[in-house]
Formats: C-alpha cells, structure tokens, sequence
C-alpha cells in the first residue's frame, strides 16, 4: 500500500500518541485506584506495542 | 540616566499566554474580542477579492482576475485532481475556502497594525478541523454504509481475535481523536509559536531601547532580528494553510478509497 | 524562575529522535531521487525507522508529564 508520504507520517504519528495514551492512561487510572507503581510503566509499554503493531498492519505488511 | 537605571533594574517580563488575551471591544461581552474581529474582517476582504477578481471575467485576464484564477488552479489541480482523484470536484469549494480562511488568517500575523494570528486561539483550528472531520465521517459513510465502515476501523483482518481486546480500542482513538487534535495542534502549535517568538524579540528590543546606552545599540539587531523572523513566519503561515488543506483532501481520498 | 526541571528533560530527550528522524528521511528522499522505482520498497523501510524514533519522542514527552 503506497500512501501519500505526508498522510502516512501523520497516520503513524497518531497511532504512537493513541497507544501510548490510552493505555498508559489505563495504566495510570489503576495506579491511582490500586495505589501500586509499577503500572504504569507496563501500560505504556503495552500501549507502544499495540501502536507498533497497528503501524506494522497498516502501513508494512504488504 | 538615573530614571534609565532604575527602568532597567525592574527587570524584563518575558512574554507570556497572557499577551494572547485581549479586552472585549463591546462592554464586558467576552464575546467580541480582536481574534473575533479578525475573523470577519478576513471573511469580508477574502469574499471581496474574489468576487472582485471573477465579476469581469475576460479570456485575457487581468492581474486581479489572474491572481485569483492562480489560486483556484493550484488547489483544484495540485490538491483535488491529483489527491483525490476522479471525483474531486464535489470538494474543490470546500478545499478552496478552507485554504483561503486559514491563509488569511494567519497572514495577519505578520501585517503590521492588525499583527495577531487567529489561528494562535485553539478555538478557531478546533471549529475549522470539525469540518473537515464532519466532512471525511460523512464521505466514508455514505459510501461504504455505516455498518462496514465502523466494522473495517475496528476489526483489522489477520491477527488472532483476543488481540482485537488490546488494538481496537487504540484504532478508535486513533480515528476518532487523535487524528483531528493533531490536525488543529498542530495548526495551532505553529501560529502560537510564531507569534510568541516575533513578542520575544520585539519586546526584547524595545527593553533594551530602555537600558543603557550599548545596550541601545544591542537593540538594533533584536528588531532586525524580529524583522527577518516576520519573513521567516511568512513562510510557516502559507505552508501552514497549505498542509491543514492538503491533509484534509488526503483524508477524504482515504475515505472514498475501497480499502482502509 | 518557576517550572519544572522535567520538562528540561524532554526538551533534551528530543534532540536524538528529532536528529534520527532527519537522518532517515534524508536516507528516504535521496533514495527516491536516484531510484523512484524503489519508492514502493523504500517506504515502508523508512517509515518503520521514523516510529522507532519518534516512540522515543514520545515516552519523554509522557514521562515529562507523569513524573512530578
């Protein structure tokens, strides 16, 4: 899939903002209610895999 | 030389968010500022142009009527024609008044007397990108039905069902937040930084203008300085204009593409 | 002076994705010049480059956020 370059750079710059801030937020929320540390750091982690993922479907497969 | 040291020994107040609120011009109504007004006047003066520029249309044009016609063919060709493809004349008027708002509102950023970019408000890129999003919704569910449309952003084809749990919720965010704030932030982002590094300057200057008698001379270069910036912002408004109107026709060519 | 010394931090944390990002995208444009037949290879190359860069962008700019 040969996009346009500026609407996949755009594309993938909101899919790593997404990731990281839905489940780093996810992440954060259950620091707060769990009141533990280490969360936080696995939501973000998650988030940016998830992001990579999607970037890797959308953008690298074919 | 005594008042001038004293002045100096206050101390500079570097500019700030604050300097991006101005008083009501009507009565203590919040809702006619300068922005506001800048608003209309480039409603007014962009209408007029154009109008102006088609009333005599001649098979030789004028410079007036070839301004216009300059303008109108590089967004129908450049942006239409060749990112959208066989139907982009349904868009062109969107196109063409979107470029022409927001160019005219960000150019009055660097014309003298009027100096303050619209766009440096976040409200006015947030009400421009809900069009444009209102506009690339509307496209893609009107041609693929809601149904398949919702179920091609969610439902990615090729990876096992208990991941849909951890992507989904990133693809929606993706789609239905993310993509327009970075739209308008990024329009947004670029006017409030200009504008804020044009006050630095200036108001640098004019501090120095106040200090001692080298530093007066010092001041020289901060206001040639914020001279040659307001050439450099010239630049970042127009390619401002031209990247929110190119990214929205990318985005509804995305829309009417078969796949996404 | 007020702020916080985190947002120092980010500031500094950018300076090596922003460089990256350069670096891969001239890589991208001068390969396209040469050979534009290779676009189709070339971007997604350059593309997976520019998110492993910019993720580092942008766990500063979270952690910059999160950590008071």
């Amino acid at each position: 899939m040969a996009m346009n370059d500026d609407a996949a750079f755009w594309s993938i710059l909101a899919y790593l903002i997404s990731g990281l801030v839905f489940w780093g937020g996810a992440g954060a929320l259950a620091d707060h209610f769990l009141s533990t540390h280490f969360l936080l750091i696995i939501g973000l982690i998650l988030g940016m895999g998830s992001s990579f993922w999607l970037i890797w479907l959308r953008f690298l497969k074919s | 030389m005594h008042t001038l040291l004293s002045q100096a020994n206050s101390g500079f107040v570097p500019p700030s968010s604050a300097d991006f609120d101005f008083a009501p011009i009507f009565g203590n109504s919040i809702l006619f500022t300068k922005p506001v007004l800048l608003v209309f006047f480039s409603v007014i003066l962009a209408g007029s142009f154009f109008t102006l520029s088609a009333r005599k249309a001649a098979i030789v044009p004028s410079k007036l009527q070839f301004a216009g016609e300059s303008i109108y063919t590089f967004i129908r060709n450049e942006l239409g024609r060749d990112v959208i493809g066989p139907e982009f004349m349904r868009f062109v008027p969107f196109l063409f008044s979107l470029f022409v708002f927001i160019l005219t509102n960000n150019i009055f950023g660097v014309v003298p007397l009027l100096q303050f970019p619209t766009m440096s408000h976040i409200g006015f890129p947030i009400g421009i990108t809900i069009f444009s999003y209102v506009t690339y919704h509307y496209v893609a569910i009107k041609k693929h039905g809601l149904k398949k449309y919702v179920t091609d952003i969610c439902f990615m084809p090729g990876i096992p069902k208990p991941v849909y749990l951890i992507l989904t919720p990133v693809e929606l965010l993706t789609y239905l937040v993310t993509r327009p704030l970075t739209l308008s932030m990024r329009l947004f982002a670029n006017m409030f930084a200009g504008h804020l590094l044009l006050l630095v300057f200036t108001l640098g200057g004019e501090y120095l203008l106040t200090s001692g008698l080298i530093l007066k001379f010092l001041s020289l270069f901060s206001f040639s300085f914020a001279i040659g910036l307001s050439f450099f912002e010239l630049g970042i408004q127009a390619l401002q204009a031209y990247i929110f109107t190119l990214l929205t026709a990318l985005y509804i060519a995305g829309a009417l593409a078969d796949e996404h | 002076m007020t702020g916080t010394l985190a947002i120092v931090g980010f500031g500094l944390s950018t300076i090596g994705p922003g460089t990256a990002t350069g670096l891969i995208f001239a890589a991208y444009i001068s390969g396209v010049a040469r050979q534009p037949e290779a676009r189709s290879i070339l971007q997604p190359i350059a593309f997976l480059g520019f998110a492993l860069a910019e993720a580092l962008a942008l766990f500063g700019l979270v952690l910059a956020f999160v950590l008071k």
